[in-house]
């Protein structure tokens, strides 16, 4: 069985040290590698971009407290 | 752009398995002509079982799920992937799968991703729960197999979750094999299930 749609192509990026020890966090945190990291990245920031682009907003909401706060897109 | 993989089904009629194909990447077409095929057959089926007098609860609980609205709300979107598996020049069964933003929640697991299976549902003929003599067999577990290589190819090594209707609970628990981490308070109490890479290798054996 066989699933994915499309060829991949290959990109160097460049990323300040900083930018990289979060990258190698989350890869190790989430036990995948850092292009999948980055694919995972790109498709919620691509979500977020349609949506706010819509008009509508991005919170985060504590689990207990229920406090709401905005997560602002600049 | 879409990939095809060749796949089997079981006639139950027959007994014998025939060639189905699983379509990662479906069209509008494919979507609206399967809506188009599967809504009539289940809005007559779901009409003659409420004159029969068939209690609520035992009528298909998906009954108004609508594919073509579900594709339109997410064709655009990166993080989604709609599977159809075709037979016979018709679509037997449907899967909106979620890519990105979905962590386990098992202890030796909790924040590892996962593939999320938004909806999955089998066309109408193939329901025990609407006819008495469904069409094709495994329609489901073909689709559940999809998702566990679609997470294995994403680096998740299998993990797949989901929300199941009430009417699906054992199916996912016994024939998937599947974790149940019990009534999720967030999404309409319905029961949360998981599997585990080692689940998953198991069921894919």
């Amino acid at each position: 069985m066989e699933t994915g749609t499309q060829s991949r192509k290959t990109m160097t990026l460049n990323l300040t040290e900083a930018e990289m020890k979060a990258l190698d966090d989350l890869s190790a945190i989430k036990d995948i590698s850092k292009t999948a990291v980055l694919r995972q990245a790109l498709r919620l920031y691509q979500m977020i971009e349609v949506r706010i682009s819509r008009g509508e907003k991005l919170f985060f909401e504590h689990d207990v407290t229920k406090e709401k706060a905005e997560l602002m897109m600049l | 752009m879409s990939t095809v993989s060749p796949v089997h089904l079981l006639d139950r009629k027959s007994g014998i398995l025939v060639e189905a194909h699983l379509i990662d990447g479906l069209s509008r077409e494919d979507v609206e002509k399967a809506e188009a095929d599967w809504k009539p057959f289940l809005d007559e089926h779901v009409k003659r079982m409420e004159e029969a007098g068939v209690p609520k609860s035992k009528l298909p609980q998906h009954r108004h799920w609508n594919w073509r609205e579900k594709y339109d709300a997410t064709e655009e979107y990166l993080l989604y992937r709609m599977f159809g598996l075709e037979c016979q020049s018709q679509m037997q069964g449907l899967m909106l799968a979620l890519t990105a933003g979905k962590n386990s929640q098992i202890v030796a697991q909790r924040g590892k991703p996962l593939v999320y299976i938004h909806f999955l549902a089998a066309a109408p003929w193939n329901l025990a729960s609407i006819v008495s003599e469904p069409r094709f067999s495994l329609v489901g577990s073909v689709l559940v197999a999809a998702a566990i290589h679609l997470s294995m190819e994403e680096e998740f090594q299998g993990r797949i979750g989901l929300h199941s209707l009430p009417q699906a609970d054992n199916w996912y628990r016994k024939t998937c094999g599947m974790t149940d981490l019990g009534p999720d308070q967030t999404v309409e109490n319905l029961r949360y299930f998981e599997m585990t890479p080692e689940q998953a290798s198991e069921f894919l054996r």
